[in-house]
Parts: structure tokens; C-alpha cells; sequence
């Protein structure tokens, strides 16, 4: 430090903090104008939708209005919808399925996981298996759907499905859904310690030992984020449905948009809010099972 | 491990090495779970795989098995031009709709690609500090990619029929197409954050950039991967969505929009599979194509950031011998 020399003017280095201070000040601002753009686009065809949503769900169907709503309030919506047989029977066959494929995701997705992240050795063996069972992902589930109807109705067929029917759709939910369970399964079991695998393995433990006390205790975030993604997106699903069942099995999804092709904006919105609803209930009963904040 | 500093100063018994004959076991467990992987494999890919075998049919062709041949590429033309010429059979075809629909569909995934880049970029910056109200702005963001798209296209056309507007495709299924896309590229971009090493900007500072050429000069080139990854999730998200984009658009204007088209149409033909089987393999190009990159960039660049000197290209001046390590690897 060379301050004592020149008292008058400040030396390099106190500049240098000084500026970073007031960097430090001002990146503030810098921050909050990286983050301004993303958020007013959120805001607009995130938030915005999901408001309206809750609120057309209070207001009045109009047919005569240009938007199909006047803004009066009203409960009507809702009991209309709690009184529907057909909304509730949809609602619950959603549920089943739902449900189906969130067990049979787990079920068949983890040794998958289990296989890649711990029986595959070389990191390079790994990735590339990986993006193999990953690349469906990025191709249309809608193409998928169709494969699903026609050229496998033969093939299933034989076994006994016949199609359209439930079973099909739900062995198709599987094959679409299956890739959310799987990869944050394998991240998860990417990370699990393996000198406790070998600790176990040295106190005598056995496979299933092992596996109850060492493996599942750590990959319980991957499969609670897993059961999440697929619950949440098997319950709102509606155009591949339509295109594999052609009618053969309803979901609340179906029922809403035959609401809005009707215009009848405001049922269709109880009707959402109802299932956003079933919805949250459905992903706290699922972090229920894990510490999700501490786990991660 | 290094045992250096703990060897013993004698030789004891403990510390001689019994070595036996390992007899490798075979690990049954590793080759059944392999099996099973081919087979998940099987039932990942064989729809798509039969698809494309029925595109590939002759024209009498049905949208089922068995296949009748011979094999031939019409239905492939079909999806290109407007008649196909069989003999004296003439197959009127969809290429018209079809060829609005890929335009469109190109376009609108092109430009959910770029505003989901520059949102996933824009707001990762943002993270790299804390700020207030940053959990929310992360709850947000999860919640963008929980929100099933069903929901947020209905919730989109209410809103805007409570503003008097009409959705139209590029008004509003590109914006809630890219609210999809946005929290996948944001984490692909927070992954590409973890890896990096702020000193790198700090040192670019040092040695006299300002913050807009630090910017430009350093920390772009070093994370655009990470910008590419997020253009190509809003390009293929976009490119493959049905739900929010139907119920928001008039009309087939977009390629998924158009196979369900074709699935409603009064007669079914193996025309809708050779689109299908396109529209997957464009898909399937994309990824590829961004496999290629990642594998160019890391032949660049064997570790991750790690130098200052490594990454710019500047060692001489710092340190010789990592300059060596860089020109040697």
C-alpha cells in the first residue's frame, strides 16, 4: 500500500474497490434488468392465463357477449359443475389413469435408471444410452399417439388389448410418460454414494438390504420429482388421449374442451380451477414422501 | 490417493498386501437389466418404427398391417406434391395443407427458439446473484414447466377474449408455446452457470475490459452451447405441440394441427404415417445436430473452465507451462 504518498489522490487499488463497491451497488439494476424481460413475458402468457382462469370461473356465461362473459360475479359455475355426473365420472377415470401410470412409470422406469446410472460403467456407455432412451422425448407425442392406434393395433391384438380402448391408452401414457420418471431417476441415482454401496455390500448386507436402506433413501427425490411431472401432465392431457382412445375413454381434459368449443368460457374455468385443485392436493400428497427443500 | 505421507517408517505385517487370485464373478444382475433395456428400448421406438414401415407401402396401401406391397415412395410424394400418379390410379393428395402447415410450423418453432434462448439467457443471468424475490421468480419458472398445456391454452384464450382480442398463432401459440420451452432452456443455462467460473469475468475486468466487452468478448463464447441447447428445446417443444397450439388457432397451421387433420379425415392412408415419420425425423435431426456441436465444442475443449489461461488462450503471458498443457492437448 502505497496510500501515505499521496493522500490527495486515491491509490489504484482503493479506486478499484471503490468501483467494485459501486458495482456492487448498481448490479442491482444490471440484475434486474437481466431479469425484466423473461418476467414480463411470464407474466403475460403465464400468470395472466392462470388469473383469468380463477377469475371468468366467477363470472357469467353471456351468449350475446363478444367475449361469450359478462363480468357479474356468481357461484353458478361451481354448482354447476358439482352437480355434473359426467364431470366427476371424467374426473376420476383421469385419477385412475393418472395414478396407473405414475406406479407403472416407477415400476418399470427404475431399473432402467438403476441400470444406466449404476451396471453401466464408463461415463461415455452411460450418456450415450441415455440420450438413446431420452431422444423420444424430443419427437412429437401427438406422432407417437397415431403410432399407438393403427399399425400396433394388431400387435395388441394378439395380446389380448383390443384398441381404442383404456388399456391401449394407458400403455400408451406409459411409453409417452415414462422418460419424466426416468431421468430424474437417474440423476438421483447418479449421485448415490457408492462407498455406502460397498459399505453394505461389506456388513453383509443383501441386494434388497441394500437396496431398502442405502439406494432408495437417496433416490426418493428423483422419484417424488418424477411422480410430480407425470401426475401433473397425465391429468391435463387431453389431444393425444383423443387421438389413441377416439373416444373410447374420457378425461376431465376432454370434458373441459368440449366446454370451450361450446364457448361456454366460464364452466370451462370452474372446471379447470376444480382440477388445478386436484391437482396441488395431488403434488403435496406426493413431497409428502420426501423433503423435497432438504433433499436437494 | 497419495500414501506418501503416512508411510510407515518399518515394515509391518499389516501392511503387507495379501494378493489372491480374484476370480471375476459375472454379474447376472448387469446382463438381465441390459436385456430389459433393450426391450424398453423395443417399446420406446417400435411405433415409430412401424409407422415408418407403413409409410413405405405401395399405393393400395392401408393404415394398417399387413403391409401390401410392393414398396414404394408414393405416400412419401404424396406429402410433396399435389397429385401422385399411379397407372391409371391417381392419388389426390394433401400436399397444399401440408406445405402451409410446415411453413408454418418451421417459422413459428424458429421464432419460439430465439425468444426462448433469449428468455432462458436473460433470466439466467439474472440468477447467477440473489436478488428479491428470486424464489418466487424460480416458482415461477417451475411453474411454467409444470402447468399441463391444456390448461395454459385454455387459460390463454380466456384471457384474451376477456381483453375483446382474437389468439392467433403468431399473437399468441408462439407465446405459450415458448412458456414451455423457457424452463427447460433456464436450466439447461443454470448448468452451464454451475460450471463456470466467475473469476474468468473478474480477470477479463483486470485486464481492462469494461462490462459490455467482458460480456461480448468472454462470457458469450463460453456459454452460447448453453444458448443453442435452449433454442433448440423452444424449436422442437413449438415444433411438436398440439395442445396449446389447438386450441388457440383457426384452421391447420401448424404440422401437429395438420395430422390431426388427417385423422379426422374420412378415409385414413398411409400418407399421414410418411408425415409423421417426417415430422419425428426432423426431430430427431435436431438432437443430432446438437450432439454434433456439443462433441466439436468438447474436442475444443477437453475440461471444463477451469484457467483463465486454459479458456482464453492467453497462458504465454501468465503461466508457461499451462500455456505448454494447452498447446500440448
Amino acid at each position: 500500500m502505497s496510500s501515505s504518498s499521496a493522500p490527495e489522490a486515491p491509490p489504484p487499488a482503493a479506486r478499484a474497490l471503490d468501483a467494485a463497491q459501486a458495482g456492487e451497488r448498481n448490479s442491482g439494476w444490471v440484475t434486474a434488468l437481466w431479469a425484466l424481460p423473461g418476467s414480463l413475458w411470464l407474466a403475460f402468457y403465464l400468470i395472466g392465463p392462470l388469473v383469468f382462469i380463477v377469475l371468468v370461473s366467477f363470472w357469467t356465461y353471456r351468449l350475446g357477449a363478444k367475449s361469450g362473459f359478462t363480468t357479474d360475479w356468481t357461484l353458478s359455475n361451481y354448482g354447476t359443475i358439482f352437480h355434473s355426473h359426467t364431470y366427476w365420472h371424467n374426473l376420476l377415470s383421469s385419477l385412475e389413469t393418472s395414478l396407473i401410470a405414475v406406479v407403472a412409470c416407477l415400476v418399470f422406469g427404475f431399473p432402467i435408471a438403476y441400470f444406466l446410472a449404476l451396471k453401466v460403467q464408463s461415463l461415455r456407455n452411460q450418456i450415450a444410452l441415455f440420450v438413446i432412451a431420452l431422444a423420444p422425448f424430443w419427437t412429437s407425442f401427438l406422432v407417437r399417439s397415431v403410432a399407438w392406434t393403427y399399425p400396433l393395433s394388431d400387435v395388441l391384438g394378439k395380446f389380448g388389448v383390443t384398441t381404442p380402448s383404456s388399456t391401449s391408452v394407458r400403455l400408451a401414457m406409459i411409453q409417452l410418460y415414462i422418460l419424466f420418471m426416468v431421468t430424474p431417476l437417474f440423476f438421483t441415482l447418479a449421485q448415490v454414494d457408492r462407498t455406502a454401496l460397498e459399505a453394505a455390500r461389506d456388513l453383509g448386507g443383501n441386494w434388497w438390504q441394500t437396496f431398502r436402506v442405502v439406494i432408495l433413501p437417496q433416490t426418493l427425490p428423483g422419484i417424488v420429482i418424477g411422480s410430480i411431472f407425470i401426475f401433473v401432465l397425465t391429468m391435463g392431457e387431453y389431444g393425444t388421449v383423443q387421438v389413441i382412445s377416439q373416444g373410447a375413454v374420457t378425461t376431465v381434459g376432454v370434458y373441459i374442451q368440449t366446454q370451450i368449443v361450446g364457448t361456454q368460457y366460464p364452466q370451462g374455468a370452474a372446471s379447470a380451477v376444480l382440477l388445478v385443485f386436484i391437482l396441488i392436493l395431488g403434488v403435496f400428497a406426493i413431497t409428502r414422501f420426501s423433503n423435497l427443500r432438504e433433499d436437494i | 490417493m497419495s500414501s506418501s505421507a503416512y508411510a510407515p517408517a518399518m515394515e509391518r505385517t499389516q501392511d503387507s498386501v495379501v494378493k489372491r487370485q480374484y476370480k471375476p464373478k459375472r454379474d447376472w444382475a448387469k446382463w438381465g437389466l441390459a436385456t430389459y433395456f433393450v426391450i424398453f428400448l423395443i417399446f420406446l421406438y417400435a411405433p415409430m418404427i412401424l409407422m415408418a414401415i407403413l409409410s413405405f407401402q405401395g399405393y393400395q396401401g392401408g393404415v394398417t398391417f399387413p403391409f401390401s406391397g410392393p414398396a414404394g415412395l408414393d405416400w412419401w410424394r404424396s406429402i410433396f406434391v399435389n397429385e401422385v400418379h399411379h397407372g391409371q390410379q391417381v392419388i389426390f393428395t394433401n400436399a397444399d395443407g401440408i406445405r402451409t402447415a410446415g411453413e408454418g410450423s418451421l417459422w413459428v418453432s424458429l421464432a419460439a427458439g430465439a425468444i426462448v434462448a433469449f428468455l432462458a439467457f436473460t433470466l439466467s443471468m439474472a440468477f447467477r446473484r440473489r436478488f428479491r424475490g428470486d424464489g418466487v421468480a424460480f416458482y415461477i419458472i417451475l411453474l411454467a414447466l409444470m402447468t399441463p398445456g391444456f390448461l395454459l391454452g385454455l387459460g390463454t384464450q380466456i384471457f384474451w377474449k376477456a381483453m375483446n382480442q382474437e389468439t392467433s398463432l403468431w399473437h399468441t401459440a408462439l407465446g405459450t408455446n415458448t412458456v414451455w420451452g423457457i424452463p427447460f432452456g433456464f436450466l439447461v443455462m443454470t448448468a452451464i452457470w454451475n460450471r463456470y467460473d466467475d473469476h474468468i469475468d473478474e480477470a477479463a475486468r483486470d485486464l481492462g475490459a469494461n462490462a459490455a466487452r467482458t460480456f461480448g468478448e468472454v462470457t458469450l463464447p463460453l456459454v452460447w452451447t448453453g444458448i443453442f441447447g435452449a433454442f433448440l428445446f423452444g424449436f422442437t417443444l413449438t415444433w411438436n405441440d398440439f395442445d396449446r397450439t389447438a386450441l388457440l388457432v383457426v384452421g391447420n397451421l401448424t404440422l401437429p394441427l395438420e395430422i390431426v387433420g388427417l385423422i379426422q379425415a374420412a378415409a385414413l392412408r398411409p400418407d399421414l404415417y410418411a408425415l409423421g415419420t417426417a415430422t419425428t425425423l426432423v426431430s430427431l435431426a435436431v438432437i443430432v445436430t446438437f450432439l454434433v456441436v456439443l462433441t466439436i465444442r468438447s474436442r475444443f475443449r477437453r475440461a471444463p473452465v477451469q484457467s483463465v489461461e486454459e479458456e482464453l488462450g492467453l497462458g504465454g503471458g501468465i503461466d508457461a507451462e499451462a500455456a505448454e498443457q494447452v498447446v500440448e492437448g
